[in-house]
């Protein structure tokens, strides 16, 4: 599903050049679950970012689905964004100002998803995460792991086939933690290919595979579950 | 999705109740000064529209081309013109002659139905039954076809009719005039609007005219100016043809006045080719739309400033795969919303504001703006525009933020150095407000100036009357009567006082050479006429009793020493009415007619005692005891005069009413309203700016802290660019506001002090440290924590 060659990505200010990430080769199967770990800085989130199509490369192949996309326009890049990426994110990211139910409709309406659809999809999704009573709440009312939960809801609603999790447990107490990872696993049962960045060893076990990154370089892969493609 | 953006706009409106306050205060003010002005400026170019015949009427005028003159131009002319050089032109279809009844300058004339409750009555004239052709008078009794074809009839304006006869009906009743004329009443006509050139309160057929006033063969004379003349145009004809015929149609007797007609289009605005007063509204138009301005350039700011709130809903909008576009037609969309609102709020603000400033300025009543088509196009294109501008660079660095960047909240670093956009607005609203406050000051102080400026003459304790009278006999026993009460300090009468215009000739005086003319003003004065308006003598002497000989003798003011190139004028002969008079004196000049003109050559001859059939009578009252003397003239004068009919009033009412001192005590009042309201803008537009950059600059902000930098230490940095900005832009707005000043119509001008300049830059200068020390400290209360965390 995803293939990144030789990947490299440098931040540049006036005076200093910071790899973030350092010549990086990747490759993940439809339906795989991978766990990055590794120290503060070290490139987890850019490495991310890129996955995500938020952030580009500076040299480097990346084949989404077989595509190269690692040259795409900004355009390009949402259009192939939409949809078929989702994102969770430590701190949530919902937005204060749309209700619960606004909140999981965003990606539907980036879509253009027709009302009635939209409704469907979200009051499905909303009660699937026991979070519909919910649904005309404002984000501060709710607690930590019951965000996470709407946030995992706005990730899913496209049925996307990439999940991008950014430390989603990063912010939550272990019980909320272990729910968000129970989800997780729910939805890679269900062929949803899964990426985690996360600091929980704990957590990145539940994964079919670690890799591991240290200073911008791939230092070890280590896969302890043996995963089996679907198709 | 436009649904949700209302949602979404009403939810933080009522989640940040005080910015969106702001927001929408600066927009609504901004909007209701600019559709305040725009209507109190569509009203004066909505004179006479009224008139369904409107493009076709013109007013007869005369261009008087004497170069001594400071006055050039008079629609006072004379019958003839109009009886016989303009009769048979073919350009014209109907011709109305036109002339006070009584001297409406002067005084009104007492009407009554039972001769016993008389109202004093102003502007009445008599005219033409083809005034009827040529105005549009709405009839609301009586047949407009033949009002005034017969003899002492008399139409009346509902206003009139409703005071004569309270109960209606006034049709085919008789009026009674100063008690002594009989009209009978054949039409009543619904008042015409007050902006209205020529706004008669009752009309009298011409036709009496001579039998009225005893002046005969008026029809065939070319001497006596005292005459309007409007006349009607033919469908597609134009006036200059009419003008190269009648242009030089008084060669044979006055060379130097040229007819000609003057389109009613002009006759408030400009009716003598003198551009002031499209100056004073071009100004006031300019100061509107800068305040328009200045109010967007805070809408930009401030919609700026909240969007730096609302970066992780941009981040999340990009992630999820919102593109640029329809971001950038979300933030458009709300900017819009907020400025259309805004102007409907706004409008109706102005529609409730309107009958208040009327009251306050005297602007006459405005009709409602939604009837004023011109106005809703303007008001609806301005909102869209500015809505569009200031909507355009919030949308535009909204939607240009990477996804990453907004998520972190990263803000896009400005280069330190160099000029941001920021800068330029900061520099461009500080000019603009400091600018707007001194011309504020300018055109108070100069109001001011001419309102209270030295009129050479008592203006303050004098009460007059007029008196139309067949009595004969002297006026010196109703004057001791008078002078023995200590409530009055001196009395006497003449045919005219200041603030009400005498006639005039062109005259030849001593030295002059034999063809050369100048326009000189006389008035016919009592002995104790210069003491009792406190008038100062330059040279020689005021009239005596102990000189007989003073009725063939003058006295003269300072302007006309100055015109007639005299260095010793005391013994000098002119030549007035035929008869030459000898100056004995001179009196400093005095303002005779309006704060607004300059002083006119002015010859005062000398009354005999005896008092005269139209004359004004004038006491000088001790200070403080108007109500007392009011009381004791009422009472010698009704002993002296039984039979007329006569109401003092204070002298102050006529200088009040002067239109000159009117119209700039409305651009007085109306300047210090824009003064306050720009002073309200700025510091909503500071407090946006300095909103904006605290945000940005709270991480330095804590790390400042953090190291223990002191709060005095931290408002400099935080301030001192702003102050900077602040004294560049006075660069900008103080030779901006000298040339407004230089720009300034009226031929009395007050001196311009640097203070005026200095005042209006330090109250803007203490608005914008006040305001920024305001949210400063704001900023430096919350604890360094707070601020690293979000970072």
């Amino acid at each position: 599903m995803i293939q990144i060659v030789n990947l490299s990505k440098i931040f540049r200010t006036e005076m200093v050049e910071t790899t973030a990430l350092h010549n990086v080769s990747l490759e993940v199967n439809n339906g795989e679950f991978v766990a990055v770990m590794g120290p503060s800085g070290c490139g987890k989130s850019t490495l991310l970012n890129i996955l995500g199509l938020l952030d580009s490369s500076d040299s480097g192949e990346y084949y989404f689905d077989g595509t190269e996309v690692s040259r795409f326009s900004e355009k390009q890049r949402t259009n192939l964004r939409k949809g078929n990426i989702g994102f969770i994110f430590q701190s949530f990211n919902l937005i204060d100002d749309l209700n619960i139910y606004e909140n999981v409709e965003l990606p539907l309406l980036a879509l253009g998803e027709s009302q009635s659809v939209r409704k469907t999809k979200v009051e499905e999704i909303l009660e699937k995460m026991r979070i519909g009573h919910r649904r005309n709440h404002f984000p501060r009312q709710l607690s930590g792991g019951q965000q996470q939960r709407v946030a995992i809801a706005r990730a899913l609603i496209t049925r996307p086939k990439l999940i991008l999790a950014d430390e989603p447990t990063g912010n939550l107490d272990s019980i909320n933690g272990e729910q968000v990872m129970e989800l997780l696993e729910e939805m890679n049962a269900t062929g949803t290919t899964i990426i985690m960045v996360t600091h929980s060893l704990n957590h990145a076990e539940r994964a079919h595979r670690i890799v591991n990154l240290f200073d911008g370089h791939l230092v070890m892969e280590r896969s302890d579950k043996v995963f089996e493609p679907v198709i | 999705m436009i649904l949700q953006s209302v949602y979404m706009l009403l939810r933080r409106i009522f989640k940040d109740k005080l910015l969106y306050f702001i927001i929408f205060a600066n927009l609504i003010i901004g909007y209701a000064t600019f559709i305040v002005i725009s209507q109190f400026i569509s009203g004066e170019f909505m004179w006479d529209r009224n008139n369904t015949k409107y493009d076709r009427i013109y007013r007869l005028q005369l261009f008087m081309d004497q170069k001594e003159n400071t006055i050039k131009h008079t629609w006072s002319t004379t019958a003839a013109l109009s009886r016989k050089d303009l009769a048979d032109l073919p350009e014209i279809e109907k011709i109305a002659l036109i002339h006070d009844v009584g001297d409406n300058n002067k005084s009104g004339v007492f009407l009554s139905v039972d001769k016993r409750n008389q109202f004093l009555t102003r502007f009445g004239y008599y005219a033409d039954q083809s005034v009827f052709d040529i105005f549009t008078f709405k009839f609301i009794e009586g047949d407009p076809r033949q009002a005034l074809t017969q003899p002492y009839s008399i139409v009346l304006s509902k206003e009139l009719a409703n005071k004569l006869f309270p109960g209606g009906n006034a049709l085919g009743k008789q009026v009674y005039g100063e008690n002594k004329v009989v009209f009978n009443v054949t039409g009543v006509y619904d008042d015409l609007p007050e902006r209205s050139t020529w706004r008669p309160v009752y009309l009298l057929p011409m036709l009496s005219f001579s039998a009225l006033t005893g002046y005969n063969n008026y029809e065939t004379n070319y001497w006596g100016y005292s005459f309007y003349t409007y006349v009607l145009l033919k469908p597609n004809a134009t006036a200059s043809p009419v003008d190269n015929k009648i242009f030089n149609t008084l060669k044979d007797f006055r060379k130097e006045h040229h007819p000609y007609l003057r389109p009613m289009s002009k006759l408030n605005l400009n009716p003598f080719f003198d551009p002031s007063l499209y100056i004073a509204l071009g100004l006031l138009t300019f100061l509107s739309v800068l305040i328009l301005v200045l109010s967007s350039i805070n809408f930009i700011n401030l919609q700026t400033a909240s969007a730096t709130n609302r970066f992780r809903e941009i981040g999340i909008k990009k992630t999820l795969g919102f593109n640029k576009k329809r971001l950038w037609l979300q933030f458009m969309f709300e900017s819009m919303i907020t400025t259309v609102v805004a102007a409907l709020i706004a409008i109706f603000a102005a529609q409730l504001a309107l009958p208040l400033l009327n009251n306050m300025l005297g602007w006459g009543t405005f009709p409602n703006i939604l009837e004023n088509p011109t106005l809703i196009f303007i008001i609806i294109a301005v909102t869209l525009i500015t809505g569009f501008l200031s909507g355009m660079h919030p949308a535009f660095v909204i939607s240009s933020y990477s996804p990453v960047a907004a998520l972190k909240q990263k803000f896009i670093t400005e280069k330190s150095n160099g000029v941001s956009l920021k800068k330029v607005l900061v520099t461009i609203q500080f000019s603009i407000s400091v600018f707007m406050l001194i011309v504020a000051f300018i055109i108070y102080r100069q109001t001011k100036f001419m309102l209270t400026k030295d009129m050479g003459f008592n203006n303050q304790t004098i009460l007059f009357s007029n008196i139309i009278t067949n009595k004969k006999g002297p006026f010196e026993p109703l004057r001791q009567s008078l002078l023995e009460n200590r409530e009055i300090k001196d009395v006497c009468f003449s045919d005219y006082i200041p603030f009400i215009l005498p006639g005039g000739e062109d005259l030849n005086w001593e030295g002059s050479k034999p063809d050369e003319k100048v326009f000189v003003r006389y008035s016919n004065i009592s002995y104790d006429f210069v003491p009792t308006y406190e008038l100062k003598m330059l040279y020689g002497r005021n009239f005596s009793k102990e000189f007989p000989a003073d009725r063939n003798k003058c006295l003269i003011n300072e302007t006309a020493v100055k015109v007639f190139g005299w260095q010793e004028p005391i013994g000098k002969r002119i030549k007035a009415s035929g008869k030459n008079y000898e100056v004995i004196g001179v009196i400093k000049n005095y303002t005779v007619q309006s704060v607004f003109n300059p002083e006119e050559p002015h010859l005062y001859r000398l009354l005999p005692d005896s008092v005269i059939s139209d004359g004004i009578y004038s006491v000088n009252f001790a200070k403080g005891k108007e109500k007392k003397a009011m009381e004791i003239v009422k009472d010698e004068f009704q002993k002296y005069f039984p039979d007329d009919a006569f109401e003092f009033t204070n002298i102050q009412t006529l200088i009040q009413n002067d239109t000159a001192a009117k119209a700039f005590k409305g651009l007085q009042k109306i300047t210090s309203l824009i003064a306050i309201l720009t002073i309200l803008i700025s510091s909503i537009g500071i407090f946006g700016l300095i909103l904006f950059m605290t945000q940005r600059k709270m991480k330095e902000v804590g790390i400042r802290k953090v190291l223990g930098f002191s709060y005095g230490n931290l408002y400099l940095t935080l301030s001192s660019w702003f102050i900077r900005l602040i004294f560049v832009s006075l660069v900008m707005a103080w030779p901006a506001a000298y040339y407004v000043y230089k720009v300034l119509p009226g031929a009395n001008k007050y001196g311009l002090q640097i203070w005026e300049f200095l005042l209006a830059s330090v109250i803007i200068l203490i608005v914008a440290v006040a305001t920024i020390s305001y949210q400063i400290i704001r900023a430096l209360k919350v604890r360094p924590v707070e601020i690293l965390k979000d970072e």
